[in-house]
């Protein structure tokens, strides 16, 4: 059959399968179910590690007070206000108040210039609170004005910045003793680490353990220890937005695999049920044609409301922890969840050309889905248990390729692939990806020829 | 023209039910063929095969002078189908099922919408076609089902018991539209189970029987086959036929057997004699009153009959 031929009628066909399913009742109870269960679950997994309510954990302003000195040895307090990230925040009020024996004293409320810096002159103060108010959220600190002066001023926060479940990132801001900005040199455990910004301000990663911090201002150099708590390899916290995506994809494997059975179990059969497969067969359209253009059409009416809940899932993740998950993780999803749909929609094609009622196509539907994502995992985890009893590395070697038999587990093995090798669980590095990469594209060769082959045997009888 | 050779379906499998064995016809260029067989012949598989739907398990079958396992597509372009059982996409309303079959043909959308709707104007759908086709009667399936048969002007029309359930004007109008479609030029291949339909529309009928076919020839030269060598029978009738008037006529030469019915008697006589001015005379002058006297014809109806051995399957 030349190429034209082995098309013919796939576009009529798969145009007409769009549209039907997007306007079909089960479309759209499935895109709620999975819009329900990924946005909801991006909501709720995001939420639960950020703590003080604030997303990720992280407060919406720092404030970072220095003691300085002017010329004359007036004392200086000196208040930088800026995001976690070192956005300076410009027009923030900051309340300056006196802490002596007798009780606070309020001294002057000023608004951050446009560097996000209140400099004010307090005279000979010893000890200053510097309060800032966002909202409902209160960050307050104190100064003291030591009567030795340093040369340079460090501050620093601790927590986990770039929302991977741990906290091991750090933030510092310097300023001179006059309390200007000038270039500080850091270095962890002896490897610089950078150079603080126009602001004063760097943000940089430290090791697990205990680690000696240097600061270098002007070849003067002032050290301090931190400390990463939490052992290597220990379980990764919610609050990461990859950890998260990683938890959606699991969950949307089920859903989506379900969503692709459920619009496609009868996409053959009811045409035959319903008689209109011999008028159809009788258009100028190849075999092939009409099956590739059932699929497609499947495919896309699945995809579309897939795609976009998916995309929701991410946007929520970004939202609620304020971070987004890793582009090339979050675009691993989306195209997986593709594959994994194209996957199921052929499987249900060839059940459904064998189906001869919808209760069969019914039937054959849910029975592969059971098949793949309940009874084929637990089949391979009880043969494999008994069989490398004490032999962990065998087990999972066998769970590897086990999983290569069933389509859910193959998107499972690449999701974690996919995902950035901090996050992937124990051993989830050790896997050769040419293995599932090559199942997944075999599942997808195998199933749309055996759809193509059953649909030209049994096409309309 | 339609040629079928040696067409043999064997349905499911290898060892499943012979359907059709060794079917053999010819459907001239440009005549309407009727295509009759009791229940369960095969006719509707026939169809099937011809409408490029089911794959034949043997034989050869050119349309157009294209071979249908060979270049079904170019087959498929010029045939319009009419199934047995009318049944469409029941969300889709009849105009937007014939803008999807018309999609395959590369008519143009407009072209088709303007088509389509003439079409169902045409067949009496007019008000109907934005309806969705579950609202449908069983006649306006039957009307949607020939605007799609005829949607892009095909040259041959393959059609399953088309008049079966028309109402008797439908059935009327269906008539004279096969007849201007056949003047037009279309060849037309037209199962059905009314013999009356077929007698008025078609000069050559095949007839089919548990999957063989028995016979393929005209009307004409059917009956006249069928007739040779059977019995002439005079129905005659008249009132006061009294018993010597009935030996009267056992008596005239040639005549096998009288038998008195309702409405006077049946005279049977030998094959090829005219028997009817002796019959007349015998019984008027046996004091009946005739009133009409008249050579039973062979209809299709008999032929049938008599081909299929009392039909059923
Ligand atoms: N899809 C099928 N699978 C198996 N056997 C079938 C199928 N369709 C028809 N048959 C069988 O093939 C034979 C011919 O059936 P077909 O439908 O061609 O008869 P028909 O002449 O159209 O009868 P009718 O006048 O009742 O429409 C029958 O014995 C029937 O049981
Ligand atoms: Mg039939």
């Amino acid at each position: 059959m030349r190429a034209p031929e082995f098309f013919r009628g796939m576009r009529q066909v798969a145009v007409q399968e769009l549209l039907v399913n997007l306007k079909s009742l089960r479309l759209i109870i499935m895109a709620l179910v999975s819009a329900l269960v990924i946005v909801g679950g991006a909501y709720g997994f995001s939420g639960l590690g950020s703590g003080g309510g604030f997303p990720g954990g992280l407060p919406p302003v720092v404030v970072w007070p220095h003691a300085a000195y002017n010329a004359t040895g007036s004392h200086v307090a000196v208040v930088w206000v800026s995001d976690p990230f070192g956005g300076p925040q410009a027009g923030r009020t900051v309340d300056l108040e006196a802490l002596g024996p007798n009780g606070t004293v309020p001294l002057a409320k000023i608004a951050t210039d446009g560097n996000g810096f209140v400099r004010h002159d307090v005279g000979g103060t010893d000890v200053i609170a510097a309060t800032v108010t966002v909202g409902s959220f209160q960050t307050g600190t104190t100064i003291s004005f030591p009567p030795q002066p340093q040369n340079f001023t460090y501050d620093i926060i601790q927590g986990d910045l770039d929302r991977d479940g741990s906290d091991d990132e750090m933030a510092i801001h310097v300023v001179n003793v006059s309390g200007d900005v000038v270039p500080a040199q850091i270095a962890v455990n002896g490897t610089s680490v950078g150079s603080t910004d126009a602001h004063g301000y760097l943000q940089f990663d430290l090791p697990r353990g205990d680690s000696i911090v240097n600061v270098t201002v002007a070849g003067e150099t002032q050290t301090f220890p931190a400390t990463v708590r939490g052992g290597s390899g220990g379980p990764t916290f919610a609050s990461g937005p990859d950890t998260v995506l990683i938890i959606i994809a699991a969950l949307s494997g089920f859903i989506v695999s379900l969503f692709g059975v459920v619009l496609s179990f009868d996409a053959v059969s009811k045409e035959r049920v319903q008689g209109t497969m011999d008028l159809l067969l009788s258009r100028p359209a190849s075999r092939s044609g009409i099956l590739l253009g059932k699929f497609l059409g499947a495919f896309a009416a699945v995809a579309l409301p897939v795609t976009l809940v998916n995309l929701a899932g991410i946007g929520v993740i970004a939202a609620v922890s304020g971070k987004s998950p890793t582009g090339s993780f979050a675009a691993a999803f989306l195209g997986l969840s593709l594959l994994l749909i194209a996957t199921y929609v052929l499987l249900q094609l060839s059940l459904s050309t064998i189906a001869k009622t919808s209760g069969t196509a019914i039937l054959f539907g849910v029975l592969a889905w059971l098949l793949f994502n309940l009874l084929y995992p637990i089949i391979t985890f009880v043969i494999g248990a008994a069989l490398f009893a004490n032999d962990p590395a065998g087990y999972f070697h066998f769970s590897l390729v086990s999983g290569l038999g069933s389509p859910t587990q193959v998107y499972f093995l690449l999701i974690g692939l996919a995902a950035p090798q901090s996050l992937a669980g124990s051993g989830g590095t050790a896997v050769d990806p040419i293995l599932p990469e090559a199942a997944a594209v075999a599942w997808i060769v195998l199933l749309l020829l055996l759809a193509l082959w059953t649909f030209h045997k049994r096409g309309p009888e | 023209m339609i040629e079928v050779e040696g067409l043999t379906k064997v349905y499911g499998g290898s060892h499943g039910a012979r359907a059709l064995d060794g079917v053999t016809f010819t459907v001239p260029e440009k005549s309407i063929f009727g295509f009759l067989g009791p229940n369960g012949a095969g006719k509707t598989t026939t169809i099937r095969i011809l409408a490029t739907v089911l794959q034949p398990t043997e034989g050869t079958i050119r349309i157009d002078g294209h071979d249908l396992g060979e270049d079904p597509l170019a087959v498929k372009e010029n045939l319009g189908l009419m199934p047995d059982e009318v049944l469409f996409y029941p969300t889709l309303t009849g105009l937007q099922q014939l803008l999807y079959y018309a999609s395959f043909y590369g008519i143009r959308r407009a072209d088709a919408r303007k088509r389509g709707k003439e079409l169902l104007e045409q067949f009496g759908l007019g008000d109907e076609m934005a309806k969705k086709v579950k609202a449908y009667s069983h006649g306006m399936k039957k009307r949607l089902a020939l605007a799609q048969c005829l949607l892009h002007d095909p040259h041959v029309l393959i059609m399953d018991e088309p008049a079966n359930g028309l109402d008797p004007g439908g059935m009327r109008y269906f008539r004279d539209l096969i007849r201007w479609l056949n003047g037009q030029g279309k060849t037309i291949f037209l199962s059905s189970h009314m013999l009356y339909e077929v007698e008025q529309l078609c000069e050559r009928v095949g007839i089919i029987d548990h999957g063989h076919i028995v016979a393929v020839d005209t009307i004409a030269d059917l009956s006249a086959r069928l007739t040779a060598g059977a019995p002439t029978v005079l129905r005659v009738s008249a009132a006061g036929v009294t018993d010597d008037g009935i030996r009267a006529v056992a008596a005239i030469p040639g005549v096998t057997n009288v038998e008195r019915t309702p409405l006077g008697v049946d005279v049977t006589a030998k094959a090829g004699s005219d028997v009817s001015g002796e019959v007349s005379r015998a019984l008027v002058m046996a004091g009946a009153a005739l009133r009409e006297l008249k050579a039973e014809q062979r209809s299709l109806e008999d032929l049938f009959l008599a081909l299929t051995k009392g039909g059923g399957a």
